[in-house]
């Protein structure tokens, strides 16, 4: 349905109301004529027959290859068509596609969701090989192809449209992490891992091809996040953890493989170790002021000194942290209703009587609250190299895990050949010693 | 994996998903043959600054539209929930329903 819009001038929001009375009486600036006029004849100018019997806009089925070309038009044509991150891709052969295919048990006509970057987009459709072409684009091999099949089989985008510029994070768990070479210690979230790189980036590219984000069409996101080049991938630092692994805490077992999804804006590091003048829970409360409590989610990642140093402070449990977190933050309802998005996704349930939001619009601004009321938003999430007890304090959410082992192949991952094998164990070899010579106890 | 020599044509595979085509549209309203004297909602569905303009629409139609009832209402849940409520009020309380996005 094609509806009758009018624009004013952008933006509204915090426009003085002389302005908006301008704009009211001024002219729409898409169509150069007067606003009001044209709203009035969109309300009484009869209906045209495609108004009344509206055509669905049916997309025709995509073939299966793309015409033959040479590599460098290939290229340019991927490029052109907004088919990447703008970084080199490998181009997606038969002969490539059907080698990532090695990596999964799945069949490469096997449905794996629907997705799309706008709840005002029809979704896309997505097999296993289309999800293959994608992590071949990534530049990834067959032993990742299982990770980033069931960031597919989340259905969510790595880059959700919206004007405010969304953030992802995709956190691995269980024995995959190894198998494949993930890096959940020194520099995780640092571009030296190639399992971490590539997983990431190949999130963002299902997310152009098959979540259809199209720059200025379906993805408006006025700023844009520099982090959706890999989506803040990494695995947890599982070993070197106190606590019991994530997924663990979210029903599944430690020998199964998952990844967990989160989505937010910001990441603010502690920028000093833990401990040092203040204990890490009381830090975290002072960084909490920056964000606004959409959705009473926080997601703290954490080296596994800050892990140490929180049990030493009692906190023997992750959702002990959480539980006082929301016991000992405070806000005044001032500063909690006069964020943006608090104004436009929290305070329709306020006014619709929605505790306890109801009752924390009555109050004067001065008011102080405790706006983190659920301690299982509050997400803990631990990695890091043990060269500093630092740790980031996200507005992340936790949306989905999933689990990995479904898209494995039946010899539980694809192997690389012996000199690959060679090369990945002489580099670990040589990343250990680098940390042993250092004084960091492996 | 290499390629072919330069020069050569390569095939590579479509990256992007399939249409679904599931969305069935519907008809526009029927328009009115005037404004006067006739009931307009103005829907904010909840964006910043969207109130804020609406109500000038609402001071706009006072000076220029006098015959015009306006009716002001936020949506009541978010912007991105469908509610029935609001739509079956906008049938039988309205004759026309003007929807304000702001930002």
């Amino acid at each position: 349905m094609r509806l009758r819009f009018s624009y004013a001038p952008y933006p509204l929001v915090g426009r003085p109301r002389e302005v908006l009375r301008r704009y009211v009486e001024g002219n729409d600036p898409v169509t150069g004529k007067p606003l009001m006029e044209q709203v009035v004849a969109a309300l009484t100018r009869p209906l045209s027959p495609e108004e009344q019997n509206p055509k669905a806009a049916r997309g025709a089925p995509r073939p299966r290859l793309l015409r033959p070309d040479r590599e460098e038009s290939l290229h340019q044509l991927f490029l052109e068509s907004g088919w990447t991150d703008g970084a080199p891709i490998i181009l997606p052969t038969e002969e490539r596609v059907a080698h990532m295919l090695t990596g999964t048990g799945a069949d490469p006509d096997e449905i794996v969701g629907r997705m799309t970057v706008t709840i005002h987009q029809e979704k896309l459709e997505y097999t296993v090989e289309k999800v293959a072409i994608s992590a071949v684009m990534a530049g990834a091999g067959p032993e990742h192809l299982p990770v980033i099949l069931a960031l597919a089989a989340s259905e969510e985008a790595s880059m959700p449209s919206s004007t405010t510029s969304f953030s992802r994070m995709a956190v691995v768990n269980g024995p995959i992490r190894e198998e494949i070479g993930m890096n959940s210690g020194l520099g995780a979230l640092s571009p030296f891992n190639h399992a971490n790189t590539v997983i990431g980036r190949a999130w963002t590219l299902m997310t152009m091809n098959l979540a259809d984000a199209r720059l200025g069409e379906t993805f408006m996101a006025s700023l844009g996040s520099n982090l959706n080049y890999n989506n803040m991938t990494f695995a947890e630092n599982e070993e070197r953890s106190v606590w019991e692994p994530f997924h663990v805490r979210h029903g599944f077992k430690k020998e199964e493989s998952t990844v967990s999804v989160f989505q937010g804006w910001s990441a603010i590091n502690s920028m000093g170790a833990a401990g040092c003048c203040r204990p890490a829970q009381e830090e975290t409360l002072i960084m909490m002021q920056a964000f606004p409590c959409l959705k009473e989610s926080l997601t703290l990642v954490m080296d596994p000194l800050v892990a140490n140093h929180l049990v030493e402070q009692g906190f023997d449990r992750p959702d002990k942290l959480s539980t006082y977190l929301c016991e000992n933050f405070e806000m005044t309802a001032g500063q909690f209703w006069g964020s943006d998005v608090v104004y436009s996704l929290v305070e329709p349930f306020a006014r619709s009587g929605m505790e306890p939001f109801a009752s924390w619009l009555k109050l004067p601004k001065d008011a102080v609250i405790a706006p983190y009321t659920s301690p299982e938003k509050i997400n803990v999430v631990v990695v890091g190299g043990e060269t500093q007890a630092l740790w980031l304090t996200t507005d992340m959410w936790h949306s989905k895990t999933v689990s990995i082992d479904r898209w494995r192949p039946k010899s539980g991952v694809f192997r690389e050949d012996d000199q690959s094998e060679r090369r990945r164990a002489a580099r670990q070899k040589r990343h250990a010693a680098a940390l042993s010579r250092s004084g960091y106890r492996i | 994996m290499a390629l072919k020599a330069a020069g050569s044509l390569v095939t590579v595979l479509d990256p992007r998903g399939q249409p679904t085509n599931v969305i069935e549209p519907l008809a526009l309203a029927p328009r009115l043959d005037s404004l006067e004297g006739k009931t307009i909602h103005l829907i904010d569905i909840g964006f910043g600054g969207g109130w804020e303009f609406l109500e000038e629409v609402v001071a706009w139609f006072a000076r220029t539209m006098p015959s015009v009832k306006t009716v002001l209402r936020h949506k009541t849940g978010n912007m991105f929930l469908d509610e029935p409520q609001m739509w079956q009020d906008a049938r039988t309380e309205a004759h026309a329903v003007i929807f304000g996005v702001g930002g």
